[in-house]
């Protein structure tokens, strides 16, 4: 397999395997709770590289991502305590580790080279390097099937657990009255998605992971009323971002994981623009339809009772 | 240890010392009221956000204006204007679209930051004066600052902290009782704008010395902690800045005596013991005095309970 093709494999499985989960993340509003998660595996990994000095080793990432549920599991315990307010509970936990993490580095105790660059963005070439070699051919990177194992993972996850997922996502007072164990689901979903972080952590760094998991679930969740829908959607914009962006970053040569969060950024934007617009549209149509049918009046207040239907306190995705 | 008389004998030393030391009370002043407004997580996305308009700022200056990249001044202005862009972006995704306000914030933060790492490579692959270190804009270099920079941090730190001691009523009424400064007269996005400003400051003074990615800690710690102490808001303020400086000047004077260890990641961990103890053991609030509290009134009970009997 050539190096730019499996690079290429690399990035999208790699998106894919963020991107299907933080559609959850993004309905559960916990998308910053995923930048401390982020920040905080640092040191697990450090310590992790220490004692296995395999980055892809399976007891590294499992144990890293201990440390991502540590702020997943501080955050709900300092909420608890009624001692906070706001979103600091989440904001206090994740710097102290992060630094935890880069003085561990500062020291080389574990002879761990990540470069600052890297721990902030990856390096997917880097990530992509080290190609597995059977029988004397090259099948691609070794990474890229450590992603396909997550990517794996994610997918029967939620496969399994789609309507209790669904049901704890949309309403966790009406799945708590029907007997499911919701504090067990968010915390074993968490900690997939710290799996997920500390997987992708080599390829796309604490950054970059955040836009992986966030920006494209979001992108989708403008445009799309249903969960299915909102899934397929996620899938497709973390294929079409990862692809456009990659290919970008290649032909002007700047830093492919940060162009591709940047991408990311700009295809939101494009989207929710696009958005607006053809709401606007539509609109307009209909008023003028309505208009000709039996005037102006009712048509206006009807196309107001259709923004309404859309406002934020009604829920956004239905099946 | 390292003996004080040696450290402060240092000007490399003084100038970590104290300019950490200015930077943790003006982000712990300031940063109550990010607390209070519940928005404590706003200050980690302009503070990464600050990247970008600090490198435009250094390429602008090198480019343009043909002088130092580095100078305070112009980082200063650089990054509060993508910081305060940043924070705007979020706010104007949270209200125009479906999208909540965390969600915006991320999206917010890994656009921004994403275009910061560009430059920075940009940067780092092309010929330019003074690019050396400029990556520590990630995490800071405390030993770099200059007494130049240090005037620039004082002065418009102390801007910042007369701003909230100038409009420290309107500032006050508008965080605990919105709607009722509204009916007041005051005008809520003048306020929320000026309030807003002074935070974004209180955060891009610490990028030089402390990094973009950690700057967090220095808004959201100290005011937490400080919470558990007291019970109003000029104390809070106080006392909140009194832990940002403590903790900035104790972490700074750690991090020089052990030698390698960077001075930004130390002071934070210095900042969230300081957290801990406050959440664990402060008078009144804190989780031990809570149960100490509980165990009275149990105890009580038990024995008024038992009194009855008796007394039947």
């Amino acid at each position: 397999m050539s190096f730019l093709l499996g690079t290429t494999l690399l990035a999208i499985v790699t998106a894919l395997a963020c991107a299907l989960p933080g559609a959850f993340v993004v309905l559960r509003r916990n998308s910053m709770l995923v930048e401390g998660i982020a920040h905080a595996v640092l040191p697990g990994i450090v310590v992790g590289f220490a004692l296995t000095h395999d980055l892809n080793s399976p007891w590294l990432i499992f144990g890293a991502a201990l440390a991502g549920l540590l702020v997943v599991l501080s955050n709900e315990w300092l909420i608890r305590t009624g001692l906070l307010i706001g979103d600091a509970p989440q904001g206090l936990v994740f710097p102290a580790l992060f630094a935890g993490g880069v003085i561990l580095l500062s020291l080389d105790l574990s002879h761990v080279h990540l470069h600052t660059e890297v721990i902030l963005v990856g390096d997917l070439n880097l990530a992509a390097f080290r190609q597995l070699v059977v029988n004397d051919v090259s099948i691609g990177p070794r990474y890229l099937y450590v992603m396909l194992c997550v990517l794996a993972v994610n997918i029967a996850f939620i496969a399994a657990l789609y309507p209790k997922l669904k049901i704890t996502t949309f309403d966790p007072e009406f799945a708590a009255t029907l007997g499911l164990r919701t504090q067990l689901l968010n915390t074993a979903f968490m900690f997939l998605v710290s799996v997920t972080v500390v997987a992708a952590f080599h390829a796309a760094g604490a950054l970059l992971v955040i836009s992986l998991l966030v920006v494209p679930a979001a992108t989708a969740h403008l445009i799309s009323h249903r969960l299915s829908v909102m899934l397929g959607l996620t899938a497709a914009f973390a294929v079409v971002g990862t692809l456009s962006g990659f290919w970008i970053a290649y032909v002007l040569n700047a830093a492919t994981s940060a162009g591709i969060a940047l991408f990311y950024g700009v295809m939101f934007v494009a989207v929710a623009f696009a958005d607006k617009l053809a709401t606007k549209l539509r609109r307009k149509r209909r008023v003028e339809v309505d208009k000709s049918a039996q005037g102006t009046k009712p048509a206006v207040s009807e196309a107001k009772q259709l923004d309404r239907s859309r406002s934020k306190n009604k829920p956004q995705v239905a099946e | 240890m390292m003996d004080p008389i040696e450290f402060f004998g240092n000007h490399t030393f003084r100038m970590v010392f104290l300019g950490t030391s200015v930077i943790g009370l003006v982000a712990g002043a300031l940063g109550s009221f990010a607390y209070l407004r519940k928005q404590s997580l706003i200050s980690d996305v302009v503070a990464h956000s600050a990247l970008p308009g600090a490198l435009l700022a250094f390429l602008a200056a090198v480019l343009v204006l043909e002088v130092n990249g580095r100078n305070m001044l112009g980082l200063l202005v650089g990054a509060i204007i993508t910081g305060t862009l940043s924070a705007l972006f979020a706010n104007t995704i949270a209200s125009r679209t479906k999208i909540r306000i965390d969600t915006a914030m991320a999206i917010s933060l890994t656009m921004f930051f994403g275009g910061g790492m560009i430059l920075l490579r940009i940067i780092s692959q092309g010929q330019f004066p003074g690019k050396g270190g400029i990556d520590e804009y990630l995490f800071g270099n405390a030993s770099v600052i200059t007494i130049a920079d240090l005037t620039t941090i004082i002065a418009v730190g102390a801007l910042a902290l007369i701003l909230m001691v100038v409009f420290w009523k309107e500032f006050a009424l508008r965080t605990f009782d919105p709607d009722f400064s509204t009916l007041l007269g005051f005008r809520a996005r003048a306020i929320d704008t000026l309030m807003f400003t002074t935070i974004v400051i209180a955060i891009v003074i610490g990028v030089k010395a402390v990094g973009v990615v950690l700057m967090i800690a220095f808004v959201v710690t100290p005011p937490a902690a400080a919470r558990q102490w007291t019970n109003t808001l000029p104390s809070m303020v106080a006392l909140s800045g009194v832990f940002g400086a403590a903790g900035s000047a104790f972490g700074a004077y750690i991090s020089v005596s052990l030698g390698s260890v960077p001075t930004g990641p130390v002071i934070v961990l210095t900042l969230f013991l300081i957290f801990l103890i406050s959440l664990f053991a402060a008078p009144r609030r804190s989780i031990i005095a809570t149960a100490l509290r509980q165990a009275r009134a149990r105890e009580t009970l038990r024995r008024e309970l038992r009194s009855e009997t008796v007394d039947k």
